[in-house]
């Protein structure tokens, strides 16, 4: 009775375990060619429209088959000519730059022309395509003056041309004239431009696009006609030496993390958490790359507010934080310390000695020179933080100036889902200010949100958030705490407001000395640090993984290694 | 009421409750603060970039008028074009909502049919420690945390011993050789489909069973089980022929009512699997504030549970003659 | 027992009555293997729970949220100061797991409690209002069910921000009364023909005495049925949506130490960090859900052909 039992119990289970079995043995042939670069992303890429790709996942494969007319190099970090075969001759009469092009084809065998260069521009400036438009609205006219030289007219001089501008993309016309042209008749002509879908675009990179499985995969061949195949660029000689790319979707980092174990990709192309380095370290295939970055993550407040108005609440603010505590604990050490608005890894914009606050004292020790510099202003308390043998006690809440207790106040985060060290940072920042009676409280909120609220209806106290990639040019400086930016939807979201930082500011985009310029920097630097409208946190590291079983050569650049050297260059292994 | 007049109410009323659904989620969306072009922090997007992008994806326009435009191009089969994507949201549906249909119509299909089988034979043994055993075994099954135990399942069934792929629905390796044939594909797809189909079966099952289960003793009691048993037929053929048909109505019936719920779970199987399926699209979606891809994929969703149930309800009636309507 | 019966006036004999019937049904459920796992294993809980407030007292460490190890800043494995190991800031696992106990037991309590109040007087309106009322609200009802709670729930959190553990606690209630609501009103309905609510009636009671006097008593079993079975499934939602990184960030629940887990990279390589969160939802939904079934053949063996089965695949 029971084994009939348990025969017919387990008849319904056999029908799954077959499937299985058979399944099993009849997809196990999954051996990747040999000339297959794998790489691995966190989410699929919005679109192959160039004007439509903000999102990162986009831009990585957009990288890939349009090119710039000059890129970085990885150990200077100075300007070095790409699709350009040398450096921009400046002319300060007519305040022109003529740019020489290399013999480049896109990737139908068409020659990549100065033509291509004013269309592109062209095209930029009459539908105003954002993003870009403001990097090129300056330049009054652009012009062929051969078939391979193009001359850019400034309307007035612009430090930024050269370090932002020109690293611009390229179009091709034959490709994109038709698609602005009919764009251009509709009603709604950037709408249209930009949803146009562009199946098969036509590029210049070492890679062009063979096929799209949305939702699987993105399959790129090598470009025959990249015109890097064997050049020697910057001292070194590009590829590209893989014959296919495939850019595979993970959607989620774990399981990314356990594809590059098991050896499905190559490089999993995106920073990932400190806390996978130990295993992929310890994976004898696998290994880890750590590089600097340009990045600011900082706790910024509402300066049009009280009590945040005042510079000395921020700096006591400021004394508060335990930067070194956020490194250690929240990113594990993986992290460099930030005193300025321009991380120091950027060393030739970097300003040196600024006032480092609190750097290297203990709690008791932070609280009580918060404590100073606020009853130095007149702040009080019912029941100070320090008591009269100057120990450090729990206070009450904090008395402004003018004799009211302050209110409770936010501080904005993103979710924790969005970046986990962020949502931790303001949970931390508010237990550090509660030591000295300020009624912190940390609030994550929807990105989207979070920045509605900030950038457009500043309606906040404090927030923190980051950049993750800062240009190298610190131009930035400028669009964070220049007066004429604090509007809806302008990048002062602090709503700083200082004359002689707007002078300085003013004068720095119009420097063509790249000394003089420098000098103005370092100053406008340090006007923000003493003012702390901003209080940088810290600079994350880019930790990035690749696998060491078939492909060779990555590059280390500021950024991490998912750069167009790397993809140039890596080659399969010799075996 | 006869069964043309009643699929006839039920149709009407999926129309309004379809129509209801619309409304609230347009206003929910349009209320909400953020839009997705305020999602996007990039330095070089100045805020006149910002003003022209905004009225170009025709945000701003006035709310009624918005609304009476969504209400007019959905039902002309127009939902739009996605901010993300920058395509016509229902071909990112097209794409998305096969392989959620694939892999959750075949989960609940195996779900309930072993469902009934094993709820059918553990009926019989009431009261004794297999069948005690069973149910306490079905009730840990159904009550794991699903997302929970599917990165377990991952982690161990296709990283440790790795049966199966880790995630995704197809290995590209397979899908660009011009080697491979249709079969090669075809297997591709099903050995990654397998084990979300495992992980979902295996928290599903349960449920089933234990209504399963409790159907058939209440059928046992009834009086054609001892008209049948009386003419003399085996225990087996009573079982088979007799008490398990009717008793599985029920089943039926839950596979209808637990559909929403079988989609919450369904978003998240998605996810941890990396299913590029409707489910995930949608978390996604909302998360980037794309609004016509969202409220296209919950409408859509919404659509699917609505005209399930329906299917369920005529089945029911189809398979039970004794259900009269009012 | 029969003495007091005896003795006592009519409401003492009834409450007498209710008394003798609990003890029955008592024993009857403490039969119930099923039923007595459940009660062990809530019993557990509780007492983790309640436990969850005293490492905090022994030393500021071990406060879940912001107590972080002094010497330990990584995702260390269990030790004697850290029975379960740390999370990746040196936070102690076990103080969180017992605080997640007591934040399961706040959610699953609190919002299968509305949900039970809201279900019980919809269903009870619904049955006893009769044809129009009836058909509104059940077609309301009807319409919520057919909504995919989490992800509605997920939607509202990503337009208004993150939403906090109140307000996901309303929001789960919201979405969880219609199966009480149509269970209560069947029986309404049926209540409603028995003579003792047509003597009501002639005898001049109001029709909120009618309800809140003669019906409610007679459905209030139900109720608390469901409410172990809304129990299960709030706790699971609030997981789900603290897993997926739209939880109260403020809070230490299982499903946000799984967040944490996930989000931060340690899944797979911090087994100690990701096993107990998972075991205890799985667990402590299954001791609900196990007591709410021994109840419900306590209540009435016939009860299982009418119920939803919706908590089944939630």
């Amino acid at each position: 009775m029971n084994s009939r039992f348990y025969l017919e119990f387990l008849k319904v289970a056999a029908v799954p375990l077959f499937m299985a079995a058979v399944l099993f043995f009849a997809s196990c042939a999954e051996h990747a060619d040999d000339g297959i670069l794998r790489l691995g992303l966190m989410e699929e890429p919005r679109t192959t429209n160039i004007w439509l790709a903000s999102d990162a996942n986009s831009r990585k494969l957009i990288s890939l088959v349009y090119q710039p007319l000059y890129t970085y190099d990885p150990d200077s970090l100075e300007l070095t000519p790409w699709l350009a075969a040398s450096m921009p001759e400046y002319d300060p009469d007519t305040q022109s730059y003529t740019v020489r092009l290399r013999d480049a084809k896109w990737s139908d065998g068409t020659r990549l022309t100065a033509d291509d260069v004013v269309f592109t521009v062209e095209l930029i400036q009459r539908f105003r395509v954002p993003r870009y438009y403001s990097q090129w609205r300056f330049v009054e006219r652009t012009e062929a003056v051969d078939e391979r030289t193009v001359r850019f007219f400034l309307e007035e001089p612009k430090a930024i041309f050269l370090t932002r501008t020109l690293v611009n993309y390229v179009v091709p016309k034959s490709q994109w004239e038709p698609i602005a042209e009919a764009a251009g008749q509709r009603q709604k002509p950037l709408a249209a431009l930009l949803n146009t879908e562009i199946e098969a675009p036509l590029g210049s990179g070492p890679f062009v696009l063979a096929e799209w499985r949305k939702g699987a995969y993105i399959h790129l061949k090598k470009n025959d006609h990249f015109f890097g195949s064997g050049v020697e660029v910057s001292g070194r000689r590009l590829g590209p030496h893989a014959d296919e790319v495939l850019f595979k979707v993970y959607g989620t980092a774990d399981v990314a993390v356990l594809g590059l174990k098991k050896d499905e990709i190559d490089f999993l192309w995106m920073s990932i958490q400190p806390g996978y380095i130990d295993g992929l370290e310890a994976n004898p295939h696998t290994t880890v790359y750590l590089s600097d970055r340009s990045a600011l993550y900082y706790m910024g407040f509402n300066v049009r507010r009280e009590p945040f108005s005042d510079p000395a609440f921020r700096r006591a603010v400021n004394v508060l934080i335990d930067k070194d505590f956020i490194i250690d604990r929240v990113l594990q050490g993986y992290a460099a310390h930030m005193d300025s608005i321009v991380p120091t890894e950027n060393v030739f914009w970097h300003a040196d000695g600024l006032p480092e606050y609190a750097r290297g004292l203990s709690r008791e020790d932070r609280i009580r020179k918060a404590w100073r510099v606020l009853s130095e202003e007149g702040y009080t308390w019912q029941r100070p933080p320090v008591d009269e043998n100057g120990e450090v006690a729990a206070p009450s809440r904090i008395i402004l100036p003018d004799g009211t207790p302050m209110a409770d106040f936010s501080i904005l985060t993103p979710p924790a889902d969005y970046d986990p060290a962020r949502a931790t940072c303001g949970v931390i920042i508010q237990e550090w200010l509660k030591d000295l009676g300020i009624p912190a409280s940390s609030r994550p909120m929807a990105f989207g949100a979070l920045l509605q609220r900030v950038k457009d209806r500043h309606e906040f106290d404090a927030f923190i958030l980051g950049y993750g990639q800062l240009s190298l040019d610190p131009d930035y400086l400028r669009s964070f705490f220049h007066s004429e930016n604090d509007r809806p939807g302008g990048w002062n979201m602090s709503g700083y407001n200082n004359e002689a930082f707007d002078r300085l500011a003013d004068e720095s985009v119009m420097a063509m000395d790249t000394q003089r310029r420098r000098d103005l920097i370092l100053e406008m630097q340090r006007i923000v640090m003493e003012d702390v409208p901003y209080i940088p946190l810290y600079n994350p590291s880019a930790v990035e993984a690749v696998g060491k079983k078939r492909f060779e050569g990555w590059e280390e650049m500021i950024d991490g290694i998912g750069n167009i050297w790397s993809l140039t260059r890596v080659a399969p292994l010799e075996e | 009421m006869n069964l043309k007049k009643l699929l006839l109410r039920r149709i009407i009323e999926i129309f309004v409750v379809f129509y209801i659904i619309m409304t609230i989620l347009f206003l929910l969306f349009h209320l909400a603060p953020g839009d997705p072009v305020s999602m996007m922090v990039d330095l070089t997007l100045t805020p006149e970039d910002v003003a022209l992008l905004v009225a170009q994806l025709g945000l701003d326009q006035p709310l009624w008028l918005q609304y009476l435009y969504y209400i007019k191009n959905f039902f002309t089969g127009n939902f739009g074009t996605s901010f993300h994507y920058g395509r016509p949201v229902i071909e990112i549906i097209g794409q998305r909502l096969p392989p959620t249909l694939l892999l959750f119509t075949t989960a609940t299909v195996l779900a309930a049919v072993a469902g009934i089988w094993w709820g059918k034979l553990i009926a019989w043994y009431k009261g004794k420690p297999v069948d005690t055993g069973v149910t306490i075994f079905a009730l840990v099954c159904n009550t794991l945390f699903l997302p929970w135990i599917a990165l377990l399942f991952i982690w161990f069934f296709a990283f440790r011993i790795g049966w199966f792929p880790l995630s995704g629905m197809m290995t590209p390796e397979i899908w660009v050789n011009p080697a491979a044939g249709f079969l090669a594909k075809a297997g591709d797809v099903l050995h990654h489909m397998l084990l979300p189909l495992m992980t979902l079966f295996v928290v599903n099952t349960g449920a089933y069973l234990l209504i399963m289960r409790s159907s058939m003793l209440e059928t046992l009691r009834e009086d054609y089980i001892l008209t049948a048993r009386a003419k003399g037929l085996t225990e087996r053929q009573v079982r088979n022929r007799h008490a398990a048909p009717n008793a599985s109505l029920p089943v039926v019936t839950s596979v209808g009512l637990s559909l929403a719920f079988s989609v919450n779970g369904g978003a998240l199987t998605e996810t941890v699997f990396s299913w590029p399926g409707i489910g995930r699209e949608l978390i996604f979606a909302v998360s980037n504030a794309d609004y016509p891809l969202a409220m296209a994929s919950f409408l859509f969703i919404a659509l699917v549970v609505l005209v399930a149930n329906l299917i369920v309800d005529i089945l029911y009636a189809y398979l039970d003659p004794r259900i009269s309507y009012e | 027992m029969k003495a007091i019966a005896a003795a006592g006036t009519g409401k003492n004999e009834t409450r007498s009555f209710r008394m003798q019937a609990f003890l029955e049904g008592w024993s009857l459920f403490y039969e119930n293997i099923v039923g007595r796992i459940g009660l062990y294993l809530l019993i557990l809980f509780g007492l983790m729970a309640l436990a969850s407030y005293i490492p905090p007292l022994i030393d500021p460490m071990y406060h879940p949220m912001t107590g972080v190890d002094p010497d330990i800043s990584y995702a260390s494995a269990p030790s004697w100061r850290h029975w379960l190991g740390t999370d990746n800031i040196g936070r102690d696992i076990f103080t969180q797991l017992l605080t997640g106990a007591r934040v399961a037991f706040l959610v699953g309590i609190s919002a299968a409690f509305i949900s039970i109040v809201i279900g019980t007087l919809l269903g009870m309106i619904a049955g006893y209002g009769g044809r129009v009322l009836d058909s509104v609200l059940m077609r309301f009802a009807d319409m919520i069910m057919v909504m995919p709670s989490l992800l509605v729930i997920l939607l509202l959190s990503v337009l208004f921000g993150q939403l906090s553990i109140w307000i996901i606690v309303m929001l789960i209630a919201l979405f969880r009364w219609p199966a009480v609501a149509r269970v209560i009103r069947s029986q309404t309905l049926s209540l409603k023909q028995r003579p003792f609510i047509d003597m009501a009636r002639v005898a001049g009671a109001s029709h909120v005495r009618i309800l809140f006097r003669h019906i409610l008593p007679n459905v209030l079993p139900m109720a608390l049925l469901y409410m172990t079975f809304r129990v299960t499934s709030a706790i699971i939602v609030e997981a789900a949506l603290a897993f997926l990184g739209f939880g109260d960030p403020n809070t230490v629940s299982w499903g946000m130490m799984l967040q944490w887990v996930w989000k931060t990279g340690h899944m797979f390589q911090a087994p100690w960090w990701l096993l107990p969160p998972g075991i205890c939802i799985s667990l402590i939904t299954l001791a609900f859900y196990m007591m709410g079934r021994a109840m419900e053949e306590v209540l009435d063996p016939r009860l299982r052909k009418t119920k939803g089965p919706d908590y089944a695949a939630s």
